[in-house]
């Protein structure tokens, strides 16, 4: 529970005032009546259903916190997909420096059209490995592995 | 137990289990103020923004600061515009804001309402944050944005006042 919480029940006495009354020297010389003063101000709680309030505050955040994280979300992913795409001409020219050495050893071994459609399917894998990994980084960062919740049983 | 300034912290996450933690340790104090501050009018609107604003802004709170002085803050703020704004003076009492079980209190309540209204509104601030919840003259200083020695004087002309009402038996 906080520190602060109301102390409107009334069994509390002004610390606060005695606090101030015991520094003040004007308070001092002619001291307040902390006692009447502070019945008076335990007289009675707030009629309020803070619970009640609450829910209906929780209720009508719900829309702001969806938004809220949605914008959270697509920040870290624009952010994720920018930071992996910094690698990515480094690691091309080494894949095409790889395909090109491997379709000089296959078509030395091999017919040139068959070297050539299978160099070109392995450049096709490469492609989809490429575009599935980049198309996880959203969908990972929107439900990450520890969020899950572990299969029962 | 999390602290409110990670429960802040989360809650700038979209976190809604933080902001459910956060109402909860903060809804008596929080709309016992609202209301004291406003003689209890408008109280569910201004309590909502409040929340609202909490939400908007949770990315900006600097966790260095306390999570209660930030709230406090806001809710000063939302208050003192609500005067600004130089509301009808008649008394509108919401009834789903009433809790059942202490209906018949309200007269004492009004009391006590009656007779911080009778304090200038920089008085009645300063009484309510340090009388009612707790807070030290730092943190209300912190909350009204002035400097502690204004608290403590303020705190002093609210007594005066007070104690002037009491002595002539008024309320």
């Amino acid at each position: 529970m906080s520190a602060h919480a109301d102390r409107s029940c009334g069994q509390t006495p002004g610390k606060a005032l005695e606090a101030h009354v015991a520094e003040c020297d004007p308070c001092r010389d002619l001291p307040p009546p902390i006692e009447r003063i502070a019945m008076l101000l335990n007289a009675g709680v707030v009629p309020i259903d803070a619970g009640a309030l609450s829910r209906r505050t929780l209720l009508r955040l719900q829309p702001e916190l969806v938004r809220l994280g949605g914008t959270l979300l697509w920040r870290k992913a624009v952010a994720a997909l920018l930071l992996a795409l910094v690698p990515l001409p480094a690691v091309l020219t080494y894949d095409a420096y790889v395909l090109r050495g491997a379709y000089a050893l296959v078509s030395a071994l091999l017919p040139a059209t068959l070297a050539a459609y299978l160099i070109f399917s392995y450049a096709a894998f490469l492609v989809l490995l490429f575009a599935t990994t980049y198309a996880a980084i959203p969908v990972l960062l929107a439900n990450p592995p520890s969020a899950r919740r572990p299969a029962l049983g | 137990m999390a602290t409110d300034e990670e429960l802040a912290a989360r809650l700038a996450q979209g976190d809604d289990a933080a902001l459910r933690d956060l109402l909860r340790r903060y809804e008596r104090p929080l709309s016992s103020f609202i209301y004291r501050h406003t003689g209890g009018r408008d109280v569910e609107d201004l309590y909502q923004e409040t929340w609202w604003r909490v939400v908007r802004h949770a990315a900006r709170f600097d966790p260095t600061r306390r999570f209660s002085t930030w709230l406090f803050q806001i809710a000063v703020n939302l208050c003192r515009d609500w005067h600004r704004r130089a509301p009808p003076e008649a008394q509108e009492m919401v009834d789903d804001l009433t809790a059942p079980d202490t209906r018949q209190q309200s007269e004492a309540a009004a009391d006590a309402a009656a007779l911080l209204a009778d304090l200038p509104e920089a008085q009645r601030e300063v009484i309510v944050l340090r009388y009612y919840h707790d807070f030290s003259e730092e943190q209300a200083a912190d909350i009204l944005g002035c400097p502690k020695g204004t608290v403590k004087s303020r705190l002093h002309h609210a007594l005066a006042r007070l104690a002037e009402r009491v002595r002539e038996g008024k309320r």
